[in-house]
């Protein structure tokens, strides 16, 4: 009787708390969305492919050739910013006490959104970028220097959006 | 300890090892490039204020942007963890409500 209630015990135990646990199958990140993974990678062509062509610094004198290109550019990323916000970022009990342990360590998980911040900052390079076009032209360190802030943060976002795919 | 504890045991540990794996070549290789870009980054900056390419209204936006790409690459790492936390943890999920299914 000893025997048998040595055996059983744990396996009660072990059935409590799995079934506290199987309760908690949770989500902690964004949903996978392959649109924006899409956009970004077409809008990332056009974006080297512009930034190619003006590798070599600008003329104020004819920004009006380049105006819709930047126009274009800083409007799909204001809309990809817009898109990769528009997913709820999950908020639950099981990201509470993972949050809870982690912090004990000094960190916590992000509660923000990494491409949307990425979006955000090329859309705003981009702006300056047409602005000092506008006004006095590109120099060609100057060039180097945007396309070099472009492409972290295109690479920021991209690793991450291809993350969410579990 | 009981056999079936101990084959749980080892299936969990094989599946979260699994996952950490590939997920932490994943982080290596974007932690490299990054450190990468942003060392690049500066060295450009650096390069355009001595040709006079880069006036002091960019410098200070340069400076401004290599903060932000700092912020954001510790940002997305944080986010890529949260990915690969939530697979382990519903990886094991998943194996101990077999591990229940199989007894019930």
């Amino acid at each position: 009787m000893l025997v048998i209630k040595k055996k059983i015990f744990p396996l009660i135990l072990f059935i409590g708390l799995v079934s506290t646990i199987i309760g908690c199958k949770t989500l902690l990140a964004p949903e996978y969305d392959k649109a924006i993974v899409e956009t970004v990678t077409s809008t990332s062509e056009k974006t080297m492919s512009f930034l190619a062509k003006v590798s070599e610094g600008t003329s104020k004198s004819n920004f009006s050739e380049r105006e819709k290109e930047y126009n274009d550019l800083i409007g799909a990323y204001d809309a990809l910013k817009i898109k990769a916000k528009a997913r709820p970022i999950p908020k639950n009990t099981a990201t509470k006490k993972i949050n809870e342990l982690l912090e004990t360590r000094g960190n916590s998980l992000s509660e923000d959104y990494p491409s949307a911040f990425a979006f955000e900052e090329i859309s705003k390079t981009l702006k300056k970028m047409k602005e000092t076009d506008n006004e006095s032209g590109l120099k060609p360190t100057a060039v180097e220097a945007f396309k070099g802030q472009i492409e972290t943060f295109l690479d920021q976002a991209l690793t991450y959006e291809s993350f969410l795919k579990r | 300890m009981n056999e079936n504890v101990i084959e749980l045991i080892n299936d969990i540990k094989e599946v979260a090892t699994n996952i950490l794996e590939k997920d932490i070549s994943t982080v290596r290789g974007f932690s490299e490039r990054q450190v990468e870009a942003i060392a690049k980054q500066t060295i450009i900056i650096q390069k355009g204020i001595l040709n006079g390419d880069i006036d002091e209204d960019l410098k200070e936006f340069f400076l401004d942007g290599l903060e932000a790409m700092a912020l954001n690459f510790v940002n997305t790492l944080k986010g890529i963890l949260s990915v690969t936390i939530e697979k382990v943890w519903n990886a094991i999920v998943d194996l101990l409500w077999k591990a229940i299914e199989s007894i019930t």
